[in-house]
C-alpha cells in the first residue's frame, strides 16, 4: 500500500538561504509521525509545502502514491488535509461556531446559514475527540489554550484525513495532552494520519509511530520510539545533551522581592477573576504559578505589572506600595516583563530589534538622556543583549517579525534580563521555542536568580515549573489552592491539583 | 543583485510603479474623454516649468504639507483624526481675530498669531482625544461631529460676530475679521528663492509660511526618531499592547498625540491668513481631507509627505492651463489624485511584504550559520 | 485594520472621482469660432462651473451673445472645488485674452491682485464693484478693473409685493442660501420683506438660511431646500421666494408636492427666469422669478473693449435700467404687473428707498 505522503528530495530556497535541502519523509497510512528539529531548521517550511502554501522548488510529492502539487491550502484541504497552525488563525469579534464553519457553512434553502445543523455537528465532532467548548463564546474571550482547541475542530469539522499538528501540545496540561493523544490514538484507528511537530520529547516518544528529525533543512534520521531514549533524540537535534531546566541549589534570601496581598482583580464584566491572591517572592527565589490557563494568572500578571486595576489588596514591590502607580514606574522600580504572548505584549513587529530591546526602558539610559532617545547607547545594549543571550540574527537593524519565534523569545528575555531587575514577571518564557532556546532562557533565568532576582514565574510547561521553581503554587478559579515543595511533585501529582481534586474540565 | 542593491530599488520601485500606473490610468480616462493624453501631460510639464507657476506650486503645497503632518502624527499613533478640518478653520478664525485686535511689534505680533492659531487647533482637537480616554467615543466620530460644530456652528457665528467694516456688503466682496496690521503678517520670501532663480514676476508671491512648514517637518522627525514621546507615539501606534506593557500610558499618548496633531492643525489655515490678513467669509475649505490623502501617500514620513504635497499641488495648479488649452477637463485633475493614492497604497504594499520575505531569508541564513 | 480602511478609503475616493468625471463633462473649453485678430475672452466661473441653471449660465449666455453679434471669442474655466487656484486662472486669463470676465464676488481680492499685475488686460467683476474702500471716498482698483453692482434688494421688493399680492393665507417664506456672506444674500431678503410688507403690513414671514458661511454648501443643497420648504409649506405659507443657486431646485419640489397633496402653493425663482431653466414638471409652481442680468453684466463689458470704451469702476445694475426684475413667464402674475410696475416706477422715482438688512 502507498503511503499516505511520500515526500522525494524536497527543496526550498529563499533568498540567501536553503530552508530546505533534499528533504526526504514517509507518512504511512494511519500512523502517527513525529517531526523534530530546532527552530530554523525547516520544519515549518516544510509543512507550509505540504499544505499548499508555499511551493517547492525541487523535489516530488505524493499523496497516497499520486503525485500532487498544491498551489493553494484549499487544494490541500480537498485532498483532506489538515493544519493547525502555531498562531492561531481565528477571527476574534467571531463566535467558536462562525469561526469553526468559516469558509465551510452549511447553506439552508435561499442562500442563509444552517446555523443549527452546523452547531449539531461541531458538537459531534467535539465530543467525537473530547474537545468541548461552547460554540457561542467569542473567540477574542477565548486563553490561549482554548483558542487551539478550536483550531483543532475547525480542521476536523472539515473532515480531514491527514492532520498536521504544529506543536498541539504546548498550551496543554497533563491531563489534556493524556486526552489530546487518545484522541490522536482515536483518529488513528479511525485510519486518520498525523503529522505533528513537537518539541517535548518525552511526549514524541509516547505518542508517535515514527520520528523524523530535521536539522538545517535536511531530513538527519527517521527514527522508531523504541529504538532511541530522549538523549538520542536530542542529540539528533542539536547535536547536544538535552538541557533539563533543573535549578541546583538554593539561592532564596530573607529580603522580600514581591509581595501581593489580598489582591482581587476584576475581568471586564467585572466580575471577579483573582481573588484574595497572596504571594511572596523573596529575591534570589523562583515562585511558580501552576494552573490550567483561564484560571487568572493573566489577570494577576497584569494586575502586578499595572495594566490592570487591582479591585482591592495590595502589591508591594522591594517594600513600597505600587499597587496604583503606572506601569512605567513600576518598570523603572525594578519589575521586569516577559509577557505570554510575545507578539502580542513583548514586540513592535514592524520595528527594528534595538527598537525592542528598548521598549519598556525607553526612558532610562543607555536607552535615553532625558526626554532624548540614545540610539547609538540602545544598538550597543542590543549587541549586549545579542552576544549575551545569543540572538540568531544578521544584524540589529531588522525588524522582529524577521526573527524566529525562539529567538524574538530570546530578544525579549535579554532586554528584561540585561536591565538587571529586582523582581521578574516571567509567562510561558520559553512557550513555542526550540531545545536550545529553551536552555539558554533557563540559563539566564537561573543567573539572574542566583544574582538576587525574584522571580514570578507562570508556566504551563510542568517539567520547566517543576525544574527552575523554588516554591510552586496552583491557581484554580482566581484563587491559589495549594503550595507545593517541587522537589516532591510529579507532573502528574501537579496536573491534578490544577484540574482540582475532581478533575473537572477547565473552562 | 545583492542587498543593498535590492533593498535601494525596492525603495525606489513603490512610487515610481504608482505614478507609472496613475499615468496609464489616467491616459485611458483621457482618451475616453476624448482628449489627447500626450497634450495634456505636455501642457502641465510646460505650465509647470515656469518659475511663477513653480511659485503658485510651492504655495499651494505648503497647507497640504501642514495638513498632511498633522493628519500623520495621528496616523503613527492609529488615530484617524478626521477633524484637521475644522481644527484649521477654527483655529484660523480665532488666530486671525486675534492678530487683528492686538498691535505688537513685528516678530512678537506674528508668534502671537502663530501660537493662537497652534493653540486653538490643538485644543480642539484634544477634545476629540479627552473624549476617547474618557469616554471611550471613538476619534473617527467625534472628529466628523467637531467638524460639523467648529465648522457651520462656531466659526459660522463668529463670522458675523467678529466681521469687520459691515458697510462694505454692499459690494458683498471683501468681508471678514479686521485686517491684521503688517507687522503681524510674514512678509514673502521672494528674494530667498530669488537667490538661485531669475526675478519672479506676475506679483506672485512665495509664502513664508513655507519656511514654517519646513520647520515643522524636521521637528516631527526629530519628534518622531529623536525622542522618547515619539518612540512612545510610535509604539503605541505599532503594537498598543505592547507599548502598554511597555509603561506607554495609552491615555497620555491619545490626549497627547491629538493635540499635537490639532496644534499642526492650525497651522494649516495660515498661509491664506498671511497672504489676505484677515479670516475671509469663503476661506480655502477642504484641505484637512487632503492632508489625510497627502499623508496617505507620503506614508507618514515627513519627506514622504512632502512629495505628496508637491505632487497634490502640480496636480491642483494643472487644472487652470489644462482648461485654457483645452487640452483636458479639470476632472481629469481628481481623478489622478485619486488614482495616485490608490496606486501607492497597493504599491507600497507590494514592496512591504517583498521586503519582509527578504528580511525573514536574512534572518533564517543567519540563523542556520550560527546554528552549526 | 487601519491599512484596509484607508484602502478602501482610497478606492472609494478614485471611483467616486471616476464617477463624478463621468458625469460632468460639460466644462470643457467652447474655442469659440472666431477669426485670428478679433477680441479674446477669458470667463471665469465660480466653483461648480457651468450648468448650474443660474449664475453662471446666465454669464455663459451673455458671453454666447457677445460671440454672436460682436465676433469675439472666449474660453472658459472654473476653480478647483476648494477655490484655491482663483489667482492663477486669472492670471492664465490674463495670458491668454483682452478681456478677463470673472464671475462672482469671491474673485474681488484676487481681480484686484492680479489686475494691477496685468495693466494692458481688462477686467470685469461680476457681484463686486471693486472699489477700494480702504481708499475714501472709494477709488476704482485700476482704470482696467471694473465691477457690477446689482440692486438685488429691488428686484427682490417687487417679487415680495408679488408674493404678498398672490398669498391668500397672509403667510409667505424666504429661504436664503448662505447667510453671513457679508450680508449679500440678507439684501434678498431685506427687499422681500419690505416689498410683501408695502402691500399687506400685517403678513408674516417665514425666514431661513440653509447654511452659515463658511459653510458655502446652502447654494447647492435641493434637498435641504425641499426639506425646508415643505416644512414653511405645511406651516401656512403659499408663497416661499428663494435665493439659494442650486438649492431652489428642492423648493420647487416641495411646491409640486404640497400641491399635489393639499393646497395650492407657489415658489417664486431667483437670478434668472427659472420658469425657462427649471425641471417642467415644477414649471406651473413658479409664480415668478427675480431677475439679476448677469447676462447683460457681462454683454456689457465685452461690448466696451470692441468699443474702446473699458473703464474701471463699478456699473449699477437696477430698476432703472432693467439689471434686475421680474419675469413673468407662465403668466401667473398678469393680474398683478399693473401694481408691480406702479412699486417699480416708485423706487426708481425714488419714492421708495428699499432697505438692503432685513428690518
Amino acid at each position: 500500500m502507498a503511503p499516505a505522503i511520500e515526500l522525494i528530495g524536497i527543496t526550498k530556497r529563499f533568498p540567501g538561504v536553503i530552508a530546505n535541502d533534499d528533504v526526504n519523509l514517509r507518512v504511512e497510512e494511519g500512523e502517527i509521525h513525529a517531526i523534530c528539529g530546532e527552530n530554523g531548521a525547516g520544519k515549518s517550511t516544510l509543512m507550509k509545502i505540504l499544505y499548499g502554501m508555499q511551493a517547492a522548488d525541487e523535489g516530488t510529492m505524493k499523496i497516497r502514491g499520486e503525485e500532487v502539487s498544491f498551489s493553494s491550502p484549499s487544494e490541500a484541504i480537498e485532498r483532506g488535509i489538515g493544519m493547525v497552525h502555531q498562531h492561531f488563525m481565528l477571527a476574534d469579534q467571531l463566535t467558536v461556531l462562525e469561526n469553526v464553519i468559516i469558509g465551510a457553512e452549511p447553506v439552508k434553502s435561499g442562500g442563509r446559514i444552517d446555523f443549527e445543523n452546523a452547531r449539531a455537528h461541531l458538537r459531534e465532532v467535539g465530543d467525537a475527540y473530547g474537545l468541548t467548548i461552547d460554540p457561542d463564546d467569542l473567540v477574542e474571550r477565548l486563553e490561549v489554550g482554548e483558542r487551539q482547541r478550536v483550531e483543532i475542530i475547525k480542521v476536523l469539522y472539515r473532515g480531514a484525513k491527514i492532520l498536521i499538528l504544529d506543536e498541539p501540545t504546548a498550551v496543554l496540561v497533563p491531563q489534556e495532552v493524556d486526552e489530546l493523544f487518545r484522541n490522536m490514538r482515536d483518529l488513528r484507528a479511525d485510519g486518520a494520519t498525523i503529522l505533528f511537530i513537537d518539541h517535548k520529547l518525552d511526549e514524541v516518544l509516547e505518542i508517535a509511530d515514527t520520528i523524523t528529525v530535521l536539522r538545517q533543512g535536511h531530513t538527519v534520521a527517521t527514527v522508531k520510539p523504541d529504538e532511541v531514549s530522549a538523549g538520542d533524540l536530542a542529540e539528533l537535534m542539536v547535536g547536544s545533551e538535552l538541557p533539563t531546566p533543573q535549578t541546583t541549589r538554593s539561592t532564596v534570601t530573607d529580603e522580600v522581592g514581591l509581595e501581593v496581598r489580598d489582591l482581587t482583580v476584576l475581568d471586564d464584566d467585572e466580575r471577579p477573576v483573582v481573588e484574595h491572591v497572596s504571594v511572596t517572592v523573596h529575591r534570589g527565589e523562583i515562585v511558580g504559578i501552576a494552573g490550567v490557563e483561564g484560571n487568572g494568572q493573566t489577570e494577576l500578571t497584569d494586575a502586578i505589572m499595572g495594566t490592570r486595576d487591582a479591585a482591592s489588596g495590595h502589591i508591594v514591590l522591594l517594600g513600597h506600595d505600587i499597587t496604583t502607580t503606572s506601569v512605567r514606574h513600576r518598570r523603572q522600580q525594578g519589575l521586569g516583563y516577559v509577557p505570554q504572548d510575545r507578539h502580542r505584549e513583548g514586540l513592535l513587529l514592524a520595528a527594528p530589534l534595538w527598537e525592542n530591546v528598548a521598549l519598556g526602558h525607553q526612558t532610562e539610559p543607555p536607552y535615553a538622556h532625558g526626554p532624548w532617545l540614545d540610539r547609538a547607547g540602545s544598538k550597543a545594549r542590543t549587541e549586549e543583549v545579542r552576544e549575551e543571550f545569543d540572538v540568531r540574527t544578521p544584524n540589529i537593524d531588522v525588524a522582529a517579525h524577521a526573527l524566529s519565534g525562539g529567538n524574538q523569545q530570546k530578544l525579549i528575555i535579554g532586554r528584561e534580563l540585561v536591565a538587571n531587575p529586582s523582581v521578574l514577571i516571567a509567562a510561558h518564557p520559553t512557550r513555542g521555542i526550540d531545545v536550545g532556546a529553551q536552555a539558554a532562557v533557563w540559563d539566564a533565568i537561573r543567573a539572574a536568580r542566583a544574582a538576587g532576582m525574584a522571580t514570578l514565574l507562570i508556566s504551563a510547561d510542568l517539567d520547566e515549573l517543576i525544574g527552575l521553581s523554588d516554591t510552586i503554587v496552583v491557581m484554580l478559579r482566581g484563587s491559589l489552592v495549594a503550595t507545593l515543595d517541587p522537589t516532591d511533585v510529579t507532573p502528574r501529582d501537579l496536573g491534578a491539583y490544577m484540574t482540582g481534586a475532581s478533575l473537572e474540565e477547565a473552562s | 543583485m545583492n542587498g543593498t542593491t535590492r533593498r535601494v530599488v525596492l525603495a525606489v520601485a513603490a512610487p515610481v510603479a504608482a505614478l507609472a500606473f496613475a499615468i496609464g490610468l489616467s491616459s485611458i480616462v483621457l482618451l475616453i474623454s476624448g482628449s489627447n493624453p500626450l497634450d495634456a501631460y505636455g501642457d502641465m510639464l510646460k505650465h509647470a516649468s515656469k518659475l511663477e507657476t513653480q511659485v503658485d506650486i510651492l504655495n499651494r503645497a505648503t497647507p497640504l504639507y501642514l495638513s498632511g503632518v498633522a493628519a500623520a502624527i495621528g496616523f503613527r499613533m492609529n488615530l484617524f483624526n478626521i477633524g484637521v478640518e475644522g481644527q484649521y478653520l477654527f483655529a484660523f478664525i480665532v488666530a486671525a481675530y486675534v492678530g487683528g485686535q492686538v498691535s505688537l511689534p513685528a516678530a512678537l505680533h506674528v508668534t502671537v498669531i502663530i501660537s493662537v492659531a497652534m493653540i486653538v487647533g490643538g485644543a480642539y482637537s484634544g477634545l476629540a482625544g479627552a473624549l476617547k480616554v474618557t469616554r471611550g467615543v471613538n476619534e473617527v466620530i467625534s472628529t466628523i461631529m467637531l467638524n460639523a460644530i467648529a465648522i457651520s456652528g462656531i466659526v459660522a457665528w463668529l463670522i458675523t460676530e467678529w466681521q469687520a467694516g459691515g458697510e462694505i456688503s454692499a459690494t458683498g466682496g471683501r468681508v471678514g475679521t479686521e485686517p491684521i496690521a503688517g507687522s503681524g503678517l510674514l512678509p514673502d520670501i521672494n528674494s530667498w528663492l530669488e537667490l538661485v532663480t531669475r526675478d519672479i514676476r506676475q506679483g506672485k508671491e512665495l509664502t513664508a509660511v513655507l519656511l514654517v512648514a519646513v520647520a515643522v517637518g524636521l521637528l516631527y522627525h526629530v519628534l518622531l526618531n529623536r525622542t522618547v514621546f515619539g518612540f512612545d507615539l510610535r509604539a503605541s501606534g505599532m503594537n498598543p499592547t505592547a507599548a502598554r506593557a511597555g509603561g506607554i500610558s495609552p491615555k497620555r499618548m491619545i490626549v497627547a498625540s491629538m493635540v499635537l496633531s490639532g496644534a499642526v492643525a492650525g497651522l494649516v489655515g495660515l498661509p491664506e491668513l498671511m497672504d489676505t490678513g484677515f479670516f475671509p467669509s469663503n476661506p480655502i475649505k477642504g484641505l484637512g481631507f487632503a492632508g489625510i490623502a497627502v499623508a496617505l501617500l507620503g506614508r507618514n514620513h515627513p519627506a514622504g509627505i512632502a512629495l505628496g504635497a508637491l505632487i497634490f499641488a502640480f496636480l491642483d495648479i494643472s487644472s487652470g492651463i489644462l482648461q485654457v488649452t483645452g487640452a483636458a477637463s479639470r476632472e481629469i485633475v481628481q481623478i489622478m489624485q485619486g488614482v495616485i493614492i490608490l496606486a501607492a497604497v497597493v504599491a507600497y504594499e507590494v514592496v512591504r511584504r517583498i521586503r519582509e520575505r527578504d528580511e525573514a531569508a536574512s534572518a533564517a541564513a543567519a540563523l542556520a550559520v550560527g546554528a552549526t | 485594520m487601519r491599512k484596509r480602511l484607508l484602502l478602501l478609503l482610497s478606492l472609494l475616493m478614485s471611483f467616486s472621482l471616476i464617477a463624478a468625471a463621468c458625469g460632468n463633462d460639460d466644462s470643457t473649453t467652447d474655442a469659440g469660432a472666431g477669426d485670428g485678430d478679433s477680441i479674446t475672452v477669458s470667463l471665469i466661473y465660480d466653483i461648480g462651473g457651468r450648468g448650474d441653471q443660474s449664475f453662471n449660465d446666465s454669464a455663459y449666455a451673455g458671453a454666447l451673445r457677445a460671440e454672436e453679434e460682436l465676433g469675439i471669442t472666449f474660453t472658459e474655466a472654473s476653480p478647483n472645488d476648494d477655490g484655491s487656484n482663483r489667482a492663477e486662472l486669472l492670471q492664465l486669463g490674463a495670458d491668454a485674452s483682452d478681456l478677463v470676465v470673472a464671475v462672482g464676488f469671491l474673485f474681488e481680492g484676487d481681480v484686484a491682485a492680479v489686475g494691477a499685475e496685468n495693466p494692458d488686460t481688462s477686467f470685469g467683476v461680476i457681484d463686486s464693484v471693486m472699489l477700494d474702500f480702504s481708499q475714501d471716498p472709494p477709488v476704482p482698483y485700476g482704470e482696467n478693473i471694473a465691477g457690477t453692482g446689482f440692486r438685488e434688494e429691488q428686484g427682490s421688493f417687487l417679487v415680495g409685493a408679488a408674493a404678498a399680492l398672490k398669498s391668500e393665507s397672509g403667510k409667505i417664506g424666504f429661504i436664503g442660501g448662505v447667510s453671513g456672506v457679508g450680508g449679500l444674500i440678507e439684501r434678498f431678503e431685506a427687499g422681500y420683506i419690505a416689498g410683501a410688507k408695502a402691500v399687506n403690513p400685517d403678513i408674516e414671514i417665514l425666514s431661513e438660511y440653509v447654511t452659515a458661511a463658511p459653510d458655502f454648501d446652502g447654494f447647492n443643497a435641493p434637498d435641504r431646500g425641499k426639506e425646508i420648504g415643505l416644512a414653511m409649506y405645511e406651516d401656512g405659507a403659499d408663497v416661499v421666494y428663494h435665493a439659494a443657486g442650486g438649492t431652489g431646485a428642492g423648493l420647487f419640489e416641495a411646491a409640486k408636492d404640497h400641491s399635489d397633496m393639499a393646497n395650492r402653493v407657489w415658489a417664486i425663482g431667483v437670478d434668472s427666469d427659472q420658469y425657462l431653466t427649471a425641471d417642467p414638471a415644477v414649471q406651473e409652481f413658479i409664480l415668478t422669478s427675480m431677475l439679476k442680468r448677469v447676462d447683460v453684466a457681462v454683454y456689457t463689458f465685452i461690448k466696451a473693449v470692441v468699443d474702446g470704451t473699458f473703464t474701471g469702476g463699478p456699473t449699477t445694475y437696477d430698476l432703472a435700467i432693467d439689471g434686475v426684475g421680474y419675469s413673468t413667464s407662465g403668466g401667473f402674475i398678469d393680474d398683478i404687473v399693473p401694481q408691480l410696475e406702479e412699486f417699480k416706477a416708485q423706487i426708481i422715482a425714488g419714492d421708495i428707498v428699499v432697505p438692503t438688512v432685513p428690518e
